[in-house]
């Protein structure tokens, strides 16, 4: 929906920069802004600002440690770079999983999962000045960086996976207060659907803003929750599963339009809450079924060489698919790591998507999108 | 100085103390002393007050603690932030118009410490037109705060005064009609004529006159929200696309001149409306009596401000809980809202409002 009122009053457009570093932007970056009044006419994007040399840095350390500069992929959602890292080596080396070390990753990415997505809400919450919400899930999210703190001894960058398994064993009472926790943010659930979801201020704020159509989600190759919204049902957890998440039962759910279109922000919100319903479900699942055996893999010794070959692992992250592909040339060192990050795809996708719209709709519909910019320059 | 009211002694018996007689003392001093005391001892204690109850009830309702270290459980937090603001410089040069448009904003504001009306005793400046002072203090506050914003040179700067200038312009319509409301029910603009026409019990209000005076209530407070920029609908200034547009540019002291300034504005607008529609000052009519027998002005003065201050803080916490459980709205969604929906009501209001008290009449 662009307005021409410019071309109608014969009036100029006003250029605005915003970045690397704004209040209304989620992550460093720099938006050149074309304003006809408050109406954004277009826009062109400029990342890189937190670009890390992290690919390159993997090339440089052994095999062993790359574990650790996966993990800085997303510092959010940290356990989603070791896990497809892993997987990838794992199939290079034709490394057995144990059941048991397989049930605590699941418990671990979808904990993170839910970890991300409650950071998603008050990221929301922020764009849009409510700052209740904000405290209520930084309280309940703190839990989850608890049962990590318990498990890991870390409650961001965990670096606690290995290849063919994972670190340590769990710890007595973790599996008993991880059902806890779910059944808290179940509880919590509804006070946040009360104070936001069905809140009149917000709906006014987010529905039929931001609408992403379903040929901009293809252009750009956008996955995960956002994608999904849109009505997009694609989901690596279905499509190729991994790590026995095949034998788990949950549903994908898909944008609806509740609020207004589908694929707006309300419906990219709503998404998100339904999705850590779902995790829930997993987890409660798995937290049954953790088998007795070994947490890691007797075949990966202390100083584990990962023979010559190459592999492509993909993972569903909180934000979407998370690809990575590795080379091994047989040497100490990896030869390549190179992810394919979500975030990179929704990025593309925001020159085109915030046309047309308000600037102080600006932040919402960046908030609403879940822009990983530390993946996305890595 | 033409006070139309003869109970200002309160300021003349208090500068007697100090050796100022009727006879050595012009009667503007009086009158500048009575502003100044009012500002310092009403005005600013109220502001360090209710923003220490903010951010207490707040931090309560957010599950969190809330200032702790300022004094015994952070009283003194507002104290030591206005201390560390006066510290501060500003980073950039200022150039002379925005110094200029500040000060504007700013004696805009404060002329209207003349009109506040706080009680029947301490009544400074009690005119046929009084109720309507603030709203011109309001309109000029709105135009000085645009032409700040427009002379900061940024774009934060820019939105943020077009925007401000459009609230003001969308409230400032509704909020007058729901003024003329209550006029016509007490039948007439002075303070004293307004709040006599109402009682100490909840029943003789304004708002519970009429249906029509309770619409008018609802709508003079949105409509003061929306005229002053006051959370819940404070998009004008502080939309987060903007950095909070025409404060982004304000440090130090000219923030804490700014930011008090918004904080008298909404104090300003909640004293109006308990004076307008919740019974003002207004005590049991035989303990009035009995003090006003005593000649105990000074004793009525302060049970009756201190009355006015109680439903004052109490309608501003309310306005700061709603505030702290909503969104921000959008300036074009205010806007529209106001022009749209507060004001068709507001004339609806009107129109009953004078039909129940023409009827009332016969």
């Amino acid at each position: 929906m662009k307005r021409n009122s410019n071309d109608f009053f014969k009036t100029d457009l006003t250029t605005w920069e915003i970045g690397p570093y704004h209040g209304s932007l989620p992550a460093p970056m720099r938006l050149k802004l074309s304003l006809d009044g408050e109406i954004i006419a277009s826009c062109q994007i400029e990342t890189g600002f937190l670009h890390r040399g992290l690919e390159k840095a993997c090339e440089l350390h052994s095999w062993k440690s790359v574990i650790a500069y996966a993990d800085h992929l997303d510092p959010e959602a940290a356990v989603f770079g070791e896990l497809v890292l892993c997987l990838g080596v794992e199939e290079i080396g034709e490394i057995v999983v144990p059941a048991r070390a397989q049930c605590i990753r699941v418990i671990l990415a979808e904990l993170t999962r839910i970890s991300s997505h409650l950071a998603y809400i008050v990221r929301i919450a922020r764009a849009v000045g409510s700052e209740t919400i904000i405290h209520y899930v930084l309280r309940d999210r703190e839990r989850i960086l608890d049962l990590f703190e318990l498990l890991t001894g870390a409650r961001f960058s965990l670096n606690f996976l290995r290849f063919g398994g994972v670190c340590a064993d769990v710890t007595d009472g973790f599996i008993e207060r991880v059902l806890e926790v779910c059944e808290m943010i179940r509880i919590r659930m509804k006070e946040y659907n009360d104070l936001f979801t069905f809140n009149h201020g917000f709906l006014k704020r987010s529905a039929f803003v931001g609408t992403l159509p379903t040929s901009l989600i293809r252009a750009c190759g956008m996955t995960g929750p956002n994608a999904r919204a849109s009505g997009v049902n694609f989901d690596v957890r279905k499509e190729t599963p991994y790590m026995g998440y095949d034998e788990l039962e949950f549903q994908i759910p898909l944008g609806q339009g509740e609020g207004g279109n589908i694929g707006d922000v309300h419906d990219r919100f709503l998404l998100r809450l339904r999705e850590i319903s779902q995790s829930m479900e997993i987890l409660k699942q798995v937290a049954d079924r953790v088998p007795a055996g070994d947490f890691i893999s007797s075949k990966v010794e202390k100083d584990y060489v990962v023979p010559p070959g190459e592999a492509y692992a993909r993972i569903e992250s909180s934000r979407g698919l998370l690809g990575c592909h590795v080379v091994s040339d047989g040497k100490e060192k990896p030869s390549r790591v190179q992810f394919r990050p979500p975030s990179l795809a929704h990025l593309m996708a925001v020159p085109e998507l915030v046309e047309g719209i308000r600037i102080e709709d600006l932040p919402v519909v960046l908030a609403s999108l879940d822009l990983g910019v530390a993946e996305a320059d890595r | 100085m033409n006070t139309g009211n003869d109970q200002i002694s309160w300021i003349v018996s208090w500068c007697r103390a100090i050796g100022l007689t009727p006879s050595n003392t012009p009667p503007w001093l009086y009158a500048l002393l009575a502003l100044l005391c009012t500002f310092c001892f009403v005005v600013v204690p109220s502001g360090a007050f209710i923003s220490y109850l903010d951010r207490k009830l707040s931090a309560d309702l957010q599950a969190r603690v809330g200032p702790n270290r300022a004094g015994p459980g952070g009283l003194f937090q507002p104290f030591a932030d206005i201390l560390k603001l006066l510290q501060k410089d500003t980073q950039k040069q200022w150039g002379w118009r925005e110094n200029f448009w500040l000060s504007v904003h700013t004696m805009a504001l404060y002329s209207t410490l003349a009109v506040l009306p706080l009680g029947s005793v301490a009544l400074l400046v009690d005119t046929e037109m009084s109720a309507f002072l603030p709203f011109w203090s309001a309109l000029v506050l709105g135009l000085g705060t645009m032409l700040l914003g427009l002379s900061q040179e940024s774009v934060p700067g820019w939105f943020g005064g077009i925007r401000v200038a459009a609230q003001t312009l969308a409230g400032s319509f509704p909020a007058l009609v729901a003024l003329l409301c209550v006029g016509i029910r007490a039948g007439g603009f002075r303070w004293s004529v307004l709040a006599n026409s109402q009682g100490f019990s909840p029943w003789s209000w304004a708002v519970f006159a009429n249906p029509f005076l309770l619409v008018a209530f609802f709508i003079f407070v949105m409509s003061g929200l929306v005229l002053l920029a006051i959370a819940p609908l404070d998009g004008g200034l502080s939309m987060s696309d903007i950095h909070g547009g025409v404060s982004s540019h304000l440090f130090g002291r000219r923030l804490s001149l700014f930011r008090f300034g918004r904080f008298y504005g909404f104090f300003l607008w909640s004293v109006i409306t308990v004076v307008l529609f919740l019974g003002a000052w207004r005590l049991p009519n035989g303990f009035t009596h009995g003090l006003l027998r005593l000649e105990a002005y000074s004793v009525l003065a302060v049970f009756e401000l201190v009355w006015l201050l109680l439903k004052t803080f109490t309608l501003m916490l309310l306005i700061v809980w709603i505030s702290r459980v909503n969104t921000r709205s959008r300036v074009d969604q205010i806007t529209d809202f106001s022009w749209k929906v507060l004001s068709p009501f507001s004339l609806l209001a009107l129109v009953g409002a004078s039909i129940w008290a023409g009827w009332r009449a016969f």
